[in-house]
């Protein structure tokens, strides 16, 4: 029985012609998405690995200078693009790619793509991740509102009841063949999402387990559509309703929620400008050790502790070079400073997250949205690491380069000079995207929600299946 | 008579219907929600900017009392140049800001000049949230492109076919009364209705952000209605020409819904990839790396570099009996290296204006595109005063450089009484008759489309089946 | 009054009314008998300009319905199986709209209700919201349009199946009345005893053509059935 209905159902959706216009236009746009994403994902990878491996070179190849002027110069690294960025290039285009690290002062990260961009920016990317977000929930939307509401209005549902056809197998039969039809664009979809996985030039292993749990979520979403959609139109009069009904829904999550949310946290949330923040830890950079002038208090006592521990009378007797020890005295006094105001503003930017994910309970698009830029490796705490990685190089750099000159360079003051050698001796910049289980504890908002909204839709159904009237 | 009767009860009948009610609650909403957080952004950025011009002043005020001060040998020309006298270059919000945001998130509009950096490789960008970038923000303009059609869609979606299925329509037809003034009279009702309620709101938003507009704001005002009414005609239009096709109202509600988020996401995001990838940037990652090797390959040839750069440049140490060899030095190696970086540069520039004039042409495919744009415009946050802006900056730059290069190479310390000759930045706002030039295009690119729908409309509506098969 | 020469309606190869002849007067009550899908329904509809004709013409008070479609609309009023209103509008509402679209803009709200009085729909019946009234209530409301506007042709279409014996009745009372005020009544109907009743003539139609034409003092109640019924058969 149920089998005959979910056929029924099948092959009514299949014969529709403007659902399978729908259908045809979301796959082909679905398919395009996922090219375009690839073959950028191919450009932008292939150049920021060429750009550190560069990057690397002119720091490798620096002539013999004193350790401290190699740490002014610094050393460029560059974000890599995760693996499943093609699907979902999540916030990339909005952050920093390249971060310039140098002694004294934490860069921020530079080179976001979006400035080179026109107006028209602002309606978003064609991705997978949208297509999969907004169009394909109102396929489902066009494909489920009617399926029972319209057999109510033609008087159909009636007739199915009065042949003794129990509530519980039309809907059940419905929802078994409006999956079937969505199977046919989602099924080759993911099909060729894996086939570009595993042919694509990818370093398979970093998406190995968060594709399928992508795959995971992105079912719960759209699944939990097909049953509230079921639902809603199981409970309404008219299929016209049902319609008015589920399009609001798709409306508030995917154009209003995401919105509103942006500027709700940016209200009860606010960040300092920029320019306020550099000026406030400039002021309390200015007021402490500063290692280029010799006469700052904390610096004197810093020597005579020096001098008292070495038993000496002056900096030129000591064993070692007093340059590199103040050098890095001053480096961790900045770096204090610095974790201080950095620290406060990533906490409001992380509440800032919360408040979203929060958020993401009432509208689960939201919560789909973080999912999936976080399995791909492409959300906020995903550049925040690579920018807390490059912060943590920068100081093993500084400070190695600090003890060199400290420890090679006794009584040279800041005559003393490396080469290459040293250089080439500095450890290399690897960032380690995040451990899948800390990715997934993360997000546990956004799962929270998908599995409410997904079995609150069951129990909906449910309801609606036991009271079902025929018209 | 017959139009005033119709559009008359047409009225009294949608204010009798809920949808109504609930449709305008929900649109005043967003206006205010819309409108309230642009001006929480113009604040935010007209506050920072004060900051800016305060840190300066009161730096300039400092450094004037210390050289003033008797004994005072003054600032070496290069150390103001790249520190000291570092100025603002603020862009301030444009006329109507407060209406859209637009790109002024991701855009900075400060920048810091000094004499050795290019103002173009400068990163002064805000501090912001990345996931809000990537969203957009709530503003009016939002609220105008997306949302307002959706509400014209709602309230019309069904004019003719509800009428049809509920039989009234039959009833209304064997009065003498064609079907086109019926139909004509319905649009208008809901038209006048809802385009009202835009133009009074966003007339309101003016008048609460930006005080009663006079001159060149009350021009600008007067654009962004034109925009808003036409915006809304095209989709009153398209809502007509589907209800003349006589489907059911389920199958107008999809086709609309389908067609408004065809125009208003799919089109502009497919613009957006075809534009990225038929003009593509050049990458600032390359860039980075372009300057660097420009940079340590001038340092490497310094001195040889030194001697081209006199030649080059003779006016410059003109008067100077032998100039300061560290300086011209260290002025050779930032000239060679924005010279190594020019080409990439240009690069940028040529690609984004072909891109921008890509987008231009794409206004006449999408109404959406048009519309934001044209908003864009008038508010005063547009790509074209942007890029005005950016142009602005270069030349102050320019000047600033050619000011002190001469200073730097002849020893010449800055002094007291030269610090009132360095002028300040200050924008100079585009003027009316390029953006009016500009808006009217996307008026044009509204009004076509509009009137080709319309006549389709009339057209269709020939075949329409009151009855029968 | 009304009248159709070789009226002709055709969907491709199937013609659903077949020349079409029939002649209605001042004071006369013509009511068009046959199954469904006789052609019934296409005559009104034809008469109404809602539909193009094939061939052949239909006239009120002498003009061409397709040539002067909005003109002969000033005459006529229409009467379906169900009077459609706008349900949040009250009675008096609809019946003011659908008068003022007829060209009675100098009808005041006393006007209105005296011809809702005449149906007999009160004053407060008149101020509540049409969704609230019954079937019959809104036919009255439809024949209070056709008062308003001073129609010579009324065009009925089955206006009394479903109807209970009550209000079926009052209906007829209002019919025999506008016929004595000279109007030119066509109605379509299963309803023979109804025919009979009010009618003044009876034309049988079937398969898009009419095959017999009766003057009801003719015939009695059992002779309609009879021959009706003799007609259907093959």
């Amino acid at each position: 029985m149920v089998f005959e209905i979910a056929r029924k159902e099948f092959l009514d959706l299949l014969r529709d012609g403007r659902l399978r216009w729908c259908g045809a236009i979301i796959a082909a746009l679905l398919l395009a998405a996922t090219l375009v994403g690839w073959r950028s994902w191919r450009e932008v990878s292939a150049e920021r690995a060429a750009a550190q491996t560069e990057a690397n070179r002119h720091f490798d190849e620096q002539e013999e200078k004193n350790p401290h002027a190699a740490a002014h110069y610094g050393l460029y690294v560059f974000k890599q693009k995760p693996s499943l960025s093609f699907l979902d290039p999540g916030v990339d285009p909005y952050t920093g790619v390249s971060i310039h690290l140098e002694a004294h002062r934490r860069n921020e990260a530079k080179d976001r793509p979006v400035r080179d961009s026109t107006a028209i920016q602002r309606f978003g990317e064609l991705t997978a991740a949208v297509v999969l977000q907004v169009l394909l929930p109102l396929l489902v939307v066009f494909l489920v509102f009617p399926v029972i509401a319209a057999e109510r209005e033609q008087g159909t549902l009636r007739l199915l009841m009065s042949l003794g056809v129990s509530p519980r197998s039309i809907v059940l039969g419905k929802l078994i063949g409006v999956t079937a039809a969505l199977g046919l664009i989602v099924v080759p979809a993911a099909a060729l999402g894996m086939l570009v996985l595993l042919a694509g030039g990818f370093h398979s292993e970093r998406a190995w387990p968060h594709a399928p749990i992508l795959g995971v979520a992105y079912s719960l979403y759209l699944g939990m559509f097909v049953v509230v959609s079921m639902a809603v139109s199981a409970r309404c009069k008219s299929s016209r309703h049902a319609l008015i009904i589920l399009m609001a829904l798709w409306i508030m999550n995917t154009t209003i929620a995401p919105r509103f949310a942006t500027d709700l946290s940016r209200r009860l949330l606010p960040t300092p400008s920029s320019l306020e923040f550099q000026s406030s830890i400039g002021t309390e950079l200015k007021a402490g050790i500063d290692g280029h002038h010799v006469g700052d208090e904390r610096l004197e006592r810093l020597k005579s502790e020096l001098l008292a521990k070495h038993r000496v009378d002056t900096v030129e007797e000591l064993p070692i070079n007093f340059e590199g020890v103040a050098l890095q005295a001053s480096e961790d006094f900045g770096n204090e400073v610095h974790d201080r105001h950095r620290g406060r503003l990533e906490k409001t930017l992380g509440r800032q997250d919360t408040l979203r994910k929060a958020l993401g309970i009432l509208f689960p698009t939201l919560a789909i949205r973080e999912l999936s830029m976080a399995l791909a490796g492409t959300d906020n705490d995903h550049a925040r690491d690579f920018a807390d990685a490059a912060e943590s190089h920068r100081r093993k750099l500084v400070r190695e380069l600090n003890r060199d000159l400290e420890v090679n360079g006794a009584g040279l003051g800041f005559m003393y000079q490396a080469g290459p050698d040293l250089w080439r001796s500095m450890p290399r910049f690897r960032h380690r995207p995040q451990e899948l289980p800390e990715i997934l504890t993360r997000q546990t908002l956004g799962w929270v929600s998908l599995v409410t909204w997904f079995a609150a839709g069951i129990v909906l159904l449910n309801g609606a299946t036991h009271s079902m009237r025929v018209d | 008579m017959l139009l005033y009767t119709i559009l008359k009860y047409e009225l009294r009948l949608l204010a009798a219907d809920r949808t109504l009610a609930v449709v305008v609650l929900l649109l005043s909403l967003s206006v205010g929600y819309g409108v309230s957080n642009g001006f929480a952004w113009t604040e935010f950025q007209r506050r920072t900017l004060a900051t800016a011009a305060r840190e300066e002043a009161g730096r300039f005020q400092e450094l004037k009392s210390r050289l003033a001060a008797p004994g005072s040998r003054g600032v070496p020309a290069d150390q103001f140049g790249s520190t000291l006298g570092t100025r603002f270059a603020g862009l301030p919000p444009g006329p109507l800001a407060a209406l859209v945001i637009g790109q002024s998130d991701i855009l900075p509009y400060v920048t810091s000049i000094t004499t050795t950096d290019h103002p173009s490789l400068v990163n002064d960008v805000e501090i912001e949230n990345p996931t809000h970038l990537l969203t957009g923000r709530f503003d009016l303009g939002f609220v105008v492109v997306t949302l307002y059609p959706l509400v014209i869609l709602a309230l019309s979606y069904n004019s003719l076919s509800a009428d049809k299925e509920s039989g009234t329509l039959a009833q209304l037809l064997s009065q003498p009364v064609t079907l086109r003034t019926l139909l004509l009279g319905k649009v208008a009702a809901r038209g006048l209705v809802v385009i009202g309620i835009a133009v009074a709101i966003s007339v309101g938003g003016v008048l609460l952000t930006a005080g009663v507009p006079s001159g060149e704001k009350l021009v600008r005002l007067l654009l962004w209605l034109a925009l808003v009414a036409i915006y809304g005609a095209f989709w009153f239009t398209l809502a007509t020409l589907v209800n003349a096709l006589g489907w059911s109202s389920a199958t107008n509600a999809l086709t609309l819904a389908g067609s408004w988020l065809l125009l208003v996401a799919v089109v502009p995001a497919i613009a957006n990839v075809v534009v990225r990838s038929t003009h593509p940037m050049p990458s600032r990652v390359e860039l980075t790396l372009a300057l660097r090797t420009a940079s340590d390959r001038a340092h490497a040839t310094g001195p040889r570099l030194s001697s081209r750069f006199l030649e080059a440049h003779p006016e410059l140490v003109k008067g100077a009996a032998e100039a300061d060899e560290f300086a011209v030095q260290s002025l050779a190696v930032q000239e060679a290296t924005e010279q190594g970086i020019t080409e990439i540069l240009e690069d940028f520039e040529r690609q984004l204006s072909r891109q921008q004039s890509l987008v231009d042409r794409f206004r006449f495919v999408s109404p959406s595109i048009a519309t934001l744009e044209g908003l864009q415009d008038v508010a005063g946050v547009g790509s074209a005063r942007y890029r005005l802006y950016l142009s602005q900056v270069a030349s102050f730059h320019d000047h600033r450089r050619d000011y002190f290069r001469p200073r730097i190479l002849r020893k010449e310390p800055i002094e007291a009484n030269d610090l009132d000759d360095l002028p300040a930045f200050a924008f100079e706002e585009e003027s009316l008759g390029s953006v009016a030039g500009r808006v009217g295009t996307a008026l044009i690119g509204l009004t076509l489309p509009t009137l080709v729908l319309a006549v389709m409309s009339r057209s269709v509506l020939r075949r329409y089946r009151i009855a029968g098969y | 009054m009304l009248e159709a020469i070789e009226l002709t309606k055709t969907y491709g190869d199937h013609t659903v009314l077949d020349r079409l002849s029939l002649h209605v007067g001042p004071g006369e009550i013509y009511c068009l008998l046959g199954a469904n899908g006789a052609g019934k329904t296409t005559t009104i509809n034809l008469f109404l300009d809602f539909i193009p004709r094939s061939s052949g013409t239909a006239r009120i008070h002498g003009m061409d319905v397709a040539e002067h479609s909005l003109e002969t609309k000033r005459h006529l009023a229409y009467i379906p199986e169900q009077v459609n209103l706008y349900g949040n509008l009250s009675g008096l509402e609809n019946l003011s709209y659908l008068s003022r679209l007829g060209g009675r803009t100098d009808l005041g709200t006393d006007d209105l209700l005296e011809f809702l009085s005449r149906v007999g729909l009160t004053v407060d019946t008149a101020g509540r919201p049409v969704r609230t009234y019954s079937k019959g209530m809104r036919q009255k409301v439809g024949i209070a349009a056709a008062i308003a506007k001073r129609a010579g042709v009324l065009l009925l279409d089955e206006p009394t199946s479903g109807l209970d014996p009550k209000s079926s009745n009052e209906f007829s009372e209002l019919l025999l009345m506008l016929r004595a005020e000279g109007v030119a009544i066509l109605m379509a109907t299963h309803d023979l005893f109804r025919a009979k009743e009010t009618g003044t003539r009876v034309g049988i139609m079937k398969h898009g053509r009419l095959v017999a034409s009766l003057d009801t003092s003719e015939v009695g109640h059992t002779d309609l059935e009879r021959i009706y019924l003799e007609h259907m058969h093959d």
